[in-house]
């Protein structure tokens, strides 16, 4: 029982401690990603305290969190003091707690105390519904946002939060829908399941690409990243829902921010990109009960690499598209999103019944023939087409009855 | 207020001794804490008198301790801990939820109570609805309810809320309240008494090995086939009920008069 919670706690403060790291340094990668796009350096200057060193800008995060803590912490008068308090703190909370199920390697070798199993890398190993478990917190993080920006008893804030929550509700909706299909196909919803199941079947952003591009639309939206950052956008709404907050607490918000992009590319690449395997047996035998130093720090490595690399995608689309207006943005979610997501639950899942014999490719030409003749259809209809320019031809009341 | 709170007690009381003659020994607690949980819950009602709510507080606590008593009593001190922590959690914020003045606050109390229940469903090893309760509830419903009441009440409450605070429905509601908290404590009470001791333990997390795919299997086995058509049916209600929202708001817009929608078109160019 002790060895158990030990052990637990170790983990816990590994998590908590990379996490917290990884976004910090995800900021710096962030602004100089920013940079690189926008032809300019990018913070580069702040190297190693006391010293003359630069070390490539790697400093600045640091000094970002120092700044941040010794801000003084503003508390306007006209808030509601209590949630004002709550949000930030409750937001993050969800943030990390998601990290409880999500893996964040395979295993490694038992070497100490006189083990006999691997020690697996993930808090609560073997948690059935690891799956529906971060989509509970995920829909927690909503709270935060909605609740700070009521509490800061402040329009644009309101209005961040307002937005916000309805884009939330709206995408968590197609974001279940596309992980469906995964979830029929692996038959299970523990996220070590899910890859161990890739690697026999392959992996699923192969099979099925159309779950793929409604999941990775989801999880942007779910993040709040451009293109979807409507709670937040500078030039309409100040900060959102953080507009009134300075110091700690926002220091807190814009964590849970980074950590929802870190989730969101921990489940795209467990979920659809095989976790930490890689194909042609570098990451030893899946199967295998025991594990050796060398694959367990290959799969560490391999699950590291393909995770940066979908972050650094989530930064590269920042600086590609132009946000959504909202009526957009609720037209992407209901009709483009939602249908597509049917589409491919109802394909796959008659796949995974019907076409048990079948082979791989044949899957994965089913795969791509729906995501490509669903795209065609999507396209030829036409949904986000939507001129909203006021029209003068007519008479509201025929705009009425069109609608 | 007061004779409402006598006639409440009398009624229980008569009540109670009906269930005296069958279960002489088990009645006197569980009644009695369901008569001062009653009465406390009627004290802390809102739009009553004001220091009532102390009175109130002490009284539910007396009531909750009185029911309790009565509870079987777990061998092992860390389920104790952990069971009493859950469902106090979700009791006491259930009692706040209907007691606090403010809407948003009451969400928010609800939302509390609903992880309560969401952690004792993860401590009777049903962890798919523990999980679920959270996505769906406290994620989804209790999230709109806090979105339309932020934009439908600023302030002030609606005539709704100064109804249902009244003489008259505060206390039909807590007899009612009480009167189905009675007829489950009684109907619990008559199973064999086996208090549930579960088997795996919360905090390792080890749901693995007791088999969580076959409480999941039977759950929509069950949902999807013994209940299909009352789930269709379900389905189908809130189908008809997103139309006919949709046909409210587009009902709800005025056809403008032609002259006014010329002139606001020449004052947009």
């Amino acid at each position: 029982m002790t060895a158990i919670i030990l052990e637990a706690l170790i983990k816990i403060a590994l998590l908590i401690g990379g996490l917290m790291t990884a976004a910090a340094y995800f900021v710096l990668l962030e602004r100089r990603i920013a940079a690189w796009i926008q032809d300019r350096r990018g913070p580069n200057r702040v190297g190693m305290p006391l010293t003359k060193l630069r070390l490539f800008g790697l400093g600045q995060p640091l000094a970002d969190g120092v700044k941040f803590i010794f801000k003084e912490e503003y508390t306007p008068a006209h808030v509601n003091k209590v949630l004002f308090v709550a949000a930030p703190i409750l937001i993050l909370a969800a943030a990390l707690a998601a990290f409880a199920v999500i893996p964040f390697g395979s295993m490694i070798p038992p070497d100490w105390f006189g083990r006999t199993e691997p020690i697996k890398l993930v808090v609560a190993p073997g948690v059935d519904v690891g799956m529906i478990y971060v989509f509970a917190l995920s829909s927690i993080a909503v709270y935060g946002v909605i609740l700070g920006g009521w509490a800061s008893n402040n329009k644009y804030s309101f209005l961040g939060g307002l937005r916000s929550s309805a884009q939330l509700i709206a995408y968590e909706v197609p974001l279940g829908l596309g992980i469906l299909a995964v979830v029929v196909a692996a038959g299970s919803l523990d996220l070590e399941a899910i890859i161990h199941a890739q690697t026999t079947q392959g992996w699923c952003f192969l099979l099925q690409p159309l779950g793929f591009l409604v999941f990775v639309v989801a999880a942007f939206a779910e993040a709040a990243r451009l293109p979807f950052d409507l709670p937040e956008c500078e030039q309409e709404l100040v900060g959102g829902y953080h507009t009134e907050y300075s110091g700690i607490k926002l220091l807190l918000f814009l964590v849970a921010e980074f950590l929802h992009m870190i989730t969101a590319s921990f489940l795209i690449v467990i979920l659809f990109m095989g976790g930490w395997h890689l194909p042609w047996g570098l990451t030893g035998d899946p199967a295998a009960e025991s594990i050796g130093w060398v694959p367990a720090i290959v799969r560490i490595v391999a699950l590291a690499v393909k995770i940066i690399a979908v972050i650094v995608f989530f930064m590269v689309v920042r600086w590609s598209w132009p946000r959504f207006r909202f009526d957009q943005l609720m037209a992407l979610a209901w009709k483009v999103m939602l249908p597509l997501g049917v589409v491919n639950f109802v394909v796959m899942a008659t796949v995974e019944q019907f076409g048990g014999s079948l082979s791989t490719g044949v899957k994965m030409a089913i795969g791509w023939g729906t995501f490509v003749l669903s795209w065609v259809a999507i396209a030829a209809a036409g949904p986000l087409i939507a001129d909203n320019r006021a029209r003068h031809d007519l008479h509201p009341s025929q705009i009425d009855s069109q609608v | 207020m007061n004779l409402a709170g006598f006639l409440l007690a009398e009624g229980s009381e008569d009540a109670a001794c009906a269930w005296c003659q069958s279960y002489p020994c088990l009645a006197s607690l569980s009644c009695w804490g369901i008569v001062a949980g009653a009465l406390g819950l009627l004290l802390m009602l809102p739009g009553g008198w004001k220091r009532g709510r102390y009175l109130g507080v002490l009284l539910g606590c007396a009531g909750l301790g009185l029911l309790a008593a009565d509870l079987p009593w777990f061998g092992d001190l860390a389920h104790q801990v952990f069971f009493w922590l859950l469902a106090g959690t979700a009791l006491v914020a259930a009692v706040i939820a209907i007691s606090v003045r403010s809407p948003i606050y009451t969400a928010i109390w609800f939302a509390i109570s609903l992880l309560g229940v969401a952690g004792l469903f993860l401590y009777q090893e049903a962890p798919f609805l523990g999980v679920v309760t959270i996505a769906v509830y406290a994620g989804a419903i209790v999230v709109t309810f806090l979105f339309v009441l932020m934009l439908a009440q600023p302030a002030g409450h609606t005539v709704y809320d100064r109804v249902s605070w009244g003489w008259l429905p505060k206390p039909f509601a807590v007899i009612a309240a009480a009167a189905l908290t009675g007829l489950m404590t009684f109907a619990v009470a008559s199973l064999p008494s086996t208090a549930p001791i579960p088997t795996a333990d919360p905090i390792a997390g080890d749901t693995a090995t007791s088999g969580a795919p076959d409480h999941m299997a039977n759950l929509g086995n069950t949902l999807f086939g013994t209940h299909l058509v009352s789930v269709e049916v379900a389905g189908t209600l809130l189908l008809v009920a997103l139309v006919g929202a949709i046909a409210i708001v587009i009902h709800g817009k005025q056809p403008q008069l032609p002259n006014q929608g010329v002139e606001g078109a020449r004052n947009d160019e």
